[in-house]
């Protein structure tokens, strides 16, 4: 039982974070189609916000766990 | 508060289920990535007395060095020079320990202690250079937000605590982020390797591209993002240049 809401909590994390990067991705691409000469730019900016958008999954991983023993104690009690 | 508590209770737990690494064993892959790097820095120096340099090694490090500072000045400005130094450091660090990652069991940046150790280093020398340009004042007037009416002192007073707040997040975001990744790619290795187990086949080899692509964008990040929080606090003497520039 754990297991699986664990399992789809980080099933939707992912898919929102997956979300995300595509449009990062889509942005960048967009503007370096648009604009070769500031591809060095645009390739900064966007690591900077790939990095921003993965912390969130990354924090989902480690808080799940914790959230679900919690939440399992809650309904226990 | 409970519930950060209890999971960083659990990773901890976690981390020690995963691997039994000891204080020693830590030691010995932080001592295995700095004889790495010093070898491959002896090796870059032999070159250093010719006019031109021919020594492969030394070829590398000037590229890097190129690399690093067109970060540098790119991100903070014209100043940005004198930040080389250590943003190479933290590159270099990541880097080879990211790359050691691959071929051993475990790494420095896998454990979370030695990335908060970094990204502590990382935020205080930010922290350092803000005092060094702005002044200890002009640095935590920094965190003020902008000049608010007399009326308004409990909005800076808000302001200056989230501000300190995200500052403090800085160094977890720093830790976690690096963390992550490197521990979690390892964490899907083995779970990937349990998946051919039956059958003999190492289906985690097949992750090893984009773990070589983590690699280098995690060390790009760090550096990228120390540079970032550099400019912030750096920025001022800078920005009356601009300015003055734009009004002429």
């Amino acid at each position: 039982m754990q297991g699986s809401v664990f399992g789809i909590g980080l099933g939707l994390a992912a898919l929102g974070v997956g979300i995300g990067l595509g449009l990062i991705g889509y942005g960048a691409m967009q503007g370096m189609a648009r604009q070769p000469e500031a591809i060095g730019k645009l390739q900064v900016n966007m690591l900077i916000a790939l990095a921003f958008v993965e912390l969130v999954f990354l924090l989902t991983v480690f808080l799940a766990p914790a959230a679900v023993n919690v939440g399992i104690q809650t309904v226990a009690k | 508060m409970d519930l950060v508590l209890q999971s960083a209770q659990t990773m901890i737990a976690s981390e020690k289920k995963a691997e039994h690494i000891t204080i020693v064993g830590e030691f010995f892959y932080i001592g295995l990535v700095i004889v790495i790097l010093f070898a491959l820095m002896a090796w870059a120096k032999q070159g250093f007395s010719k006019k031109t340099f021919t020594n492969p090694m030394a070829k590398a490090f000037e590229q890097l060095y190129l690399f690093i500072q067109n970060l540098c000045v790119g991100t903070i400005g014209p100043h940005g020079g004198k930040y080389i130094p250590m943003i190479m450091t933290f590159w270099m660090v990541i880097f080879t320990s990211n790359v050691l990652g691959l071929f051993f069991p475990h790494t420095p940046t896998a454990s979370l202690s030695f990335n908060l150790a970094m990204a502590l280093i990382a935020v205080g020398y930010v922290q350092y250079e803000g005092i060094r340009s702005n002044g200890l004042i002009g640095h935590f007037s920094h965190f003020a937000g902008p000049k608010l009416p007399l009326m308004m002192i409990p909005i800076t007073l808000m302001i200056f605590v989230i501000e300190i707040v995200s500052e403090v997040m800085k160094n977890v975001s720093l830790s976690l982020r690096l963390f992550g990744n490197i521990h979690g790619g390892h964490e899907a290795v083995t779970a990937m390797n349990k998946l051919g187990e039956s059958v003999f086949v190492p289906v985690g080899a097949f992750l090893l591209p984009v773990k070589i692509l983590t690699c280098v964008v995690q060390a790009l990040i760090f550096s990228l993002l120390t540079c970032v929080y550099l400019s912030l606090v750096t920025h001022h003497e800078d920005d009356h240049g601009h300015d003055t520039a734009g009004a002429h």
